[in-house]
């Protein structure tokens, strides 16, 4: 047994032997076509796309925005994400396969605002050019890394902010409101906390806040906890759609329907279909889309050595009963 | 004597278990080289294969730990939470000025303090490791949140970056210590009396009993080794990120578990190789990048892991019902 163990690894050494030996040569052999390429008409772009995750309809839909704009600029996009849950390392391993496989430019949602100083580090090291959509780096570690990140997305703050004065206009002072907040110790989490409070704080009285993680199913027990201590609150802010839909249920359930109203976070389509019911007061909606697609857009302008631009705010908007049939209509091209 | 018997028993097995595993690791890496190479991209480079086993190596040093629990047919779920709770303790320690070497010393004994919670209660305390291991994976992360109110800690000086991000003769030095560990973990399990009684508590606890070995201590000591490998890999994570994340280490409980059973570890314990198990990790790590590398979509990206997770079984199953 223990000849034929070593007869075996012995082969596995000849054949790696024999592979890497392969390697430069078949390098060589599928290079020169590309070289002729070249001449002729533009050696073909690939550009690295890594949203957060791939198991929400917001990042699924900048997906879709980015893959349309690179199919009308014909050049390549490789979509890669962290499998169940934003990571940093899982990014990380990303960016790293990335950078094996090609790539010319990387477009990145971070996992988190402070966690790619080893990603950015191997980027800048392979001059591989980044840009950072959605969800803002630290601008500590862009100044610890000494790398320029142009930055398009939304202010999670700006937005939130948005909803709150929409508030002050539209609902009595004083009212009874709880907010859900999103995973404690996440800058988008706080931000959005932090944007609705700050602007509609003084007007409303928030008589409990809880955090449910971005979750449905957590969303809708802790509005049934709340509702059970707080039986006359009259409005709900949820900082994403999911505990949004998870805090109607509850309130359903209370048959409490026509004295709450619930706003939520990013205009996903169920939350949509909701805000065209009249179950949910309004959501916010920011535009994913327009993130994949500019930071395609201006990837390639960066490659080809053109102008590109350093902060693009993609915008936020209060989408209720009025606007809602016209931004359906907006989101519907981005649909897969 | 009896020690002895299981031990032959259970290297004769080895052999059978090991030849499936290289012949399944090479040909996921001449698969990933022929179909990256018509696909015009680089699998079999030497700065990939570096890449490979960086970013396996965490997996890999863990799944050490998870194997010795294994092989006396146990679990330990906590090795995950174990990696966030060090990452956010050694970060807050870091930022207080300890200097780090200590730090590491310091995380190194919180491994050994979980691995002895985990390891008394389902030892003495009779209670089924699976459930010790649930229950503490969710304290510990619990804790971890507590520890620093769930924020992610950054910022951290040269020195940690070091740990991971220096390389020796070229070589990233991840290469070197996973070997060093598995060469470490190897000698004890088949050169001392500890190795042999982990291997004799998996095959037939109460033979072993019976033989005068100290089974229950024993249990202990191997959920203490599991807690001193997911410190480490702790370690080493927030070195090659350079940053703490109280959610990091999620899912590598499952990771590890994967990279034992690749590796021909029976769950059953007693039996296996744990030098089969860098091969397993490495194998995970090689499904991961190839995949990637290949642009497959994540969503089929983990189901080809699944797949391969249940084939490894499989062929190591119909080896030993050959055997027999």
């Amino acid at each position: 047994m223990k000849k034929r163990l070593s007869t075996l690894i012995m082969s596995i050494l000849l054949v790696a032997f024999v592979l890497a030996g392969c390697k430069d040569t078949t390098k060589d052999d599928s290079k020169s076509p590309t070289d002729d390429g070249s001449s002729n008409k533009q050696k073909e772009i690939t550009i690295g796309f890594v949203p957060m995750t791939l198991n929400n309809e917001y990042f699924i839909t900048m997906v879709n925005g980015a893959k349309q704009k690179a199919e009308e600029l014909g050049i390549k996009l490789d979509v890669q994400a962290a499998d169940q849950h934003a990571s940093a390392a899982a990014q990380l391993t990303i960016v790293e396969n990335m950078i094996t496989s090609g790539v010319d430019g990387i477009c990145i949602v971070p996992s988190s605002s402070e966690g790619l100083s080893t990603a950015l580090t191997k980027c800048k090291e392979a001059g591989i050019p980044v840009i950072n959509l959605d969800t803002k780096i630290d601008q500590s570690i862009l100044d610890e890394v000494d790398f320029e990140v142009p930055f398009y997305g939304t202010d999670n703050y700006a937005g939130a902010k948005f909803a709150g004065a929409y508030v002050i206009e539209n609902f009595e002072k004083g009212i009874e409101t709880a907010i859900l907040t999103g995973i404690e110790g996440q800058q988008n989490a706080a931000d959005r906390r932090n944007g609705f409070f700050d602007a509609a704080g003084s007007h409303v009285n928030v008589v409990a806040e809880q955090s449910a993680n971005w979750e449905v199913d957590q969303g809708y027990t802790a509005t049934q906890n709340i509702l059970s201590a707080n039986p006359n609150i009259g409005l709900i802010f949820a900082s994403n759609d999911g505990m949004a839909i998870g805090a109607l249920r509850a309130v359903e359930e209370a048959g409490k329907k026509e004295d709450i109203s619930i706003i939520g976070f990013d205009a996903i389509s169920e939350a949509l279909n909701m805000v065209e019911k009249g179950d949910m007061y309004g959501t916010v909606a920011q535009y994913p889309a327009e993130m994949g697609i500019l930071g395609v857009e201006n990837m390639v302008n960066i490659i080809n050595g053109e102008d590109s631009q350093e902060y693009i705010d993609t915008g936020a908007k209060l989408i209720t009963k009025e606007n809602v049939e016209e931004h359906k209509k907006y989101c519907e091209q981005f649909a897969e | 004597m009896k020690n002895d018997v299981l031990e032959k028993d259970g290297m004769k097995k080895i052999d059978l278990q090991s030849l499936t595993l290289y012949i399944g690791a090479v040909a996921i890496l001449i698969i990933f080289t022929v179909v990256c190479r018509l696909a015009g991209k680089n699998f079999l480079t030497f700065g990939n294969i570096q890449n490979v086993i960086t970013q396996s190596s965490v997996i890999a040093v863990i799944a050490i730990g998870q194997s010795v629990v294994i092989l006396t047919g146990g679990i330990d779920l906590s090795v995950g939470s174990t990696v966030g709770f060090v990452g956010i303790l050694g970060g807050l320690l870091i930022k207080s000025g300890m200097p780090i070497g200590v730090v590491c010393l310091l995380l190194v004994v919180t491994g050994i303090l979980i691995g002895a919670c985990n390891g008394a209660l389902i030892s003495y305390g009779k209670i089924p490791a699976f459930i010790v291991t649930l229950g503490s994976l969710q304290i510990i992360r619990g804790v971890t949140m507590v520890l620093n109110s769930g924020k992610p800690i950054s910022g951290f000086p040269e020195g940690l970056k070091a740990i991971m991000n220096t390389k020796i003769f070229g070589m990233p030095i991840s290469i070197l210590y996973v070997f060093i560990l598995y060469a470490i973990m190897m000698t004890i399990m088949t050169k001392t009396r500890l190795g042999r009684w982990i291997y004799s508590i998996g095959g037939n606890a109460k033979a072993a009993k019976l033989a005068g070995v100290k089974t229950k201590k024993i249990e202990v000591y191997s959920y203490i080794i599991s807690g001193i490998f997911a410190a480490i890999g702790g370690i080493l994570l927030l070195s090659r990120l350079s940053y703490a994340d109280p959610n990091a280490g999620s899912g590598y409980e499952l990771d590890s578990i994967a990279a034992v059973v690749i590796g021909g570890i029976a769950m059953s314990g007693g039996k296996g190789n744990i030098g089969n198990t860098l091969v397993g990790a490495l194998i995970l790590g090689m499904l991961k990048c190839g995949l990637q590398i290949l642009n497959v979509p994540v969503y089929f990206q983990t189901i080809i892991i699944g797949l391969a997770i249940i084939t490894a079984v499989f062929f190591d199953k119909a080896k030993e019902r050959r055997a027999e």
